[in-house]
């Protein structure tokens, strides 16, 4: 059982809508009691007394490396919330519109008191369907608060016609495959959607629709190399443990500036059960990801970052699979 | 070697910290009311929480103070274990974390956010200290110069003296630094750091010393009474450095003691140095002497986050993530 709690990151652009989720989630009748880290300069500060205002501080760990960035102030904030009997059933953290939203996830992979005790259930990110478009050509946080996302929330929806909407959400989709999008006017969502994701979500990660590879294919002709964009790679058979730790940790420590984030469930030799890897920068962690359910063994993993090279990464995991067994 | 447990309570939650004012202890549990305990485990009184949560309180002679989420920092005058008086300073909204009397018992400091206040013994502020890149995460008097102080944040540490705007010394390593102890000699400025690693200063020599090669980040240093010894956590090993000579530990080579099952939370040495008590996020205590050989040690159900001797070295008190208190007598 992991007894540890779940951690919602919930960021987006000022005016995006965050303030107005988070007032449902802090009123709306759901039992839970949820501390919330606010970040100082919130769009309207809210009253609540769970409510703990921070200033981001970021804690470079190596020289600047983005990739070895933490939140200082939430390090301390949480390692004092932790400490107490009366714990909190869930922790939500806003982050500045203008955050990069890794620094924030990172906190909780590298401080290992955090994460003894806290788990990141989900980077949830509100959009505002009438100007995301703008954010997204100017500017790198609106890429990168969409790239990091499990879920988005595509809000202010009355505000635009539906094959906008249905452009906009292809283009979401092209930075970023692996969220779930949920249109949104003014917030209104079960708080199921973005409170109850349950982290690094097996099923939703083995849905993953092989389709969305030519898709994305077709979506870089038309943007340039430094686009940020996300690279699925899907194989039948099994794949080598140790050739697959290597290149995986081998890539995020010479590529983790570039990679965001990655996701993946692997079939690996000599293990009957699932393998999941995740990584954020140059962050690599492994977890068994339970049976296979009769299900046949394949490996499916996504990257989402900056500049990708497609036929590198897929290169790279070919080299990891044991010979001979592709479609077995 | 004859430490006994002589009482165990229980208080309302994880303790935080634990100070002896004379032969009473005060103990910080992260929520509910701080309470004095005499030493046969007697509640003599309590003093009210701070909000959300509370910070940790600090004791000198005849002096508490106490400080938490409320962005306040309380002082009592106690006699003969006994509340006499109060008195509350709001510095801000925010949480407040630490509090510290001066070696003599004339100033107060405690930290808000990005600045680090000095207060007199009427609760004046004499000096509000601004110049830190993050919030300051602690700061430690000279023990032989009570108007000395150093702050640490996210960034170095700065060296500030009462009466004066700018800092005397600055030492900029750009790591983070969560935890900072000046030696009883006043020679060395030792931090614990989220790196991991530990930075020293060396003031005889104005140089800088940088210890890095830590499991996990530094949450627990404490030096020898002669400052001749620094015992550092970071992970399950505790090392003692060799700071006596020209160089301090630089090029020697350190003791290692490896009796901890979890990382090391709290690191105390008696007030004679002949003890050395080292405790684990798993519950065990372990005092060490001299030579580094344990000579008692103590399985604690929940992990052990506070320890404290008293001044005379006969009691060592001890607190637990479960809000328990033990004391512990020669």
């Amino acid at each position: 059982m992991d007894f540890r709690i779940p951690v919602t990151i919930l960021t987006g652009f000022l005016g995006a809508g965050k303030t107005t989720l988070l007032n449902r989630i802090l009123t709306e009748q759901h039992g839970l009691r949820i501390a919330v880290i606010e970040n100082e300069f919130g769009e309207i500060g809210i009253d609540h007394e769970l409510v703990i205002n921070t200033e981001e501080e970021l804690f470079e760990m190596n020289n600047g490396c983005i990739c070895c960035t933490v939140r200082g102030d939430l390090i301390r904030i949480l390692g004092n919330l932790m400490k107490r009997k009366n714990r909190f059933d869930r922790i939500l953290v806003e982050t500045t519109g203008l955050a990069d939203p890794g620094p924030v996830v990172q906190t909780f992979l590298a401080d290992d008191e955090l994460q003894a005790k806290l788990k990141v259930d989900a980077v949830v990110t509100v959009v505002d369907a009438k100007h995301v478009l703008l954010h997204l050509d100017d500017s790198d946080e609106a890429k990168e608060q969409v790239a990091f996302a499990d879920v988005i929330l595509l809000n202010k929806c009355d505000l635009a016609p539906s094959d906008e909407l249905d452009a906009l959400e292809k283009r979401l989709r092209g930075i970023n495959v692996m969220a779930r999008i949920h249109r949104t006017t003014d917030a209104q969502i079960e708080l199921s959607k973005v409170l109850e994701i349950g982290g690094f979500n097996l099923d939703h990660a083995l849905e993953i629709d092989p389709q969305f590879l030519e898709e994305e294919d077709e979506h870089r002709h038309h943007h340039h190399d430094d686009e940020i964009t996300s690279v699925g790679i899907e194989r039948d058979g099994h794949c080598d443990g140790q050739r697959l730790h290597n290149w995986l940790s081998e890539l995020l420590r010479t590529k983790g500036q570039d990679i965001f984030r990655m996701k993946g469930v692997f079939a690996v030799k000599g293990n009957p059960d699932r393998v999941v890897f995740q990584g954020v920068h140059m962050i690599l962690n492994a977890a068994p990801g339970g049976p296979w359910n009769g299900r046949p063994p394949k490996s499916s993993l996504v990257f989402i970052g900056r500049s990708l090279d497609r036929e590198a990464l897929s290169e790279g995991f070919e080299s990891c699979l044991v010979p001979g067994n592709a479609g077995s | 070697m004859g430490f006994k447990k002589k009482w165990a309570r229980e208080t309302s939650d994880h303790i935080l910290s634990l100070a002896w004012s004379e032969n009473a202890l005060i103990v910080t549990p992260s929520t509910g009311t701080f309470l004095l305990v005499d030493q046969d485990g007697e509640t003599t009184a309590e003093f009210a929480a701070h909000g959300l949560g509370n910070g940790a309180a600090d004791a000198r002679a005849g002096l508490l103070a106490t400080c938490g989420f409320d962005g306040q920092v309380r002082t009592y005058a106690i006699d003969d274990s006994k509340f006499v008086s109060a008195r509350a300073i709001t510095l801000g909204k925010g949480w407040i974390d630490r509090v510290r009397w001066s070696p003599n018992g004339e100033h107060l400091a405690s930290a808000l956010g990005k600045t680090l206040f000095v207060f007199n013994g009427s609760g004046e502020v004499v000096g509000t200290y601004s110049n830190h890149k993050t919030s300051v995460t602690d700061f430690a008097w000279n023990p032989q110069d009570p108007l000395e102080i150093a702050s640490v944040c996210g960034g170095g540490a700065q060296m500030w003296r009462v009466g004066e705007t700018e800092p005397f010394a600055r030492f900029d390593w750009g790591g983070a630094s969560l935890l900072a102890l000046w030696s009883p000699d006043g020679r060395w400025l030792a931090t614990g750091d989220q790196t991991p690693s530990v930075h020293l200063y060396d003031f005889t020599r104005d140089y800088p010393l940088h210890i890095q090669g830590f499991e996990t980040k530094v949450r627990a240093i404490d030096f020898s009474p002669d400052g001749k010894r620094l015992a550092t956590g970071g992970g399950t090993t505790v090392t003692i450095w060799n700071c006596a000579g020209k160089t301090g530990p630089e090029s020697t080579i350190p003791d290692q003691l490896t009796f901890h099952k979890g990382d090391v939370e709290a690191i105390a040495w008696s007030p004679t140095g002949t003890l050395l008590a080292t405790a684990d996020r798993a519950g065990r205590l372990v005092l060490s002497n001299a030579q580094g050989r344990p000579v008692a040690a103590f399985e604690d159900a929940e992990g052990i986050s506070a320890l404290a001797w008293s001044p005379d070295g006969k009691c060592l008190a001890v607190g637990d993530a479960g809000g328990r208190v033990v004391l512990f007598s020669d």
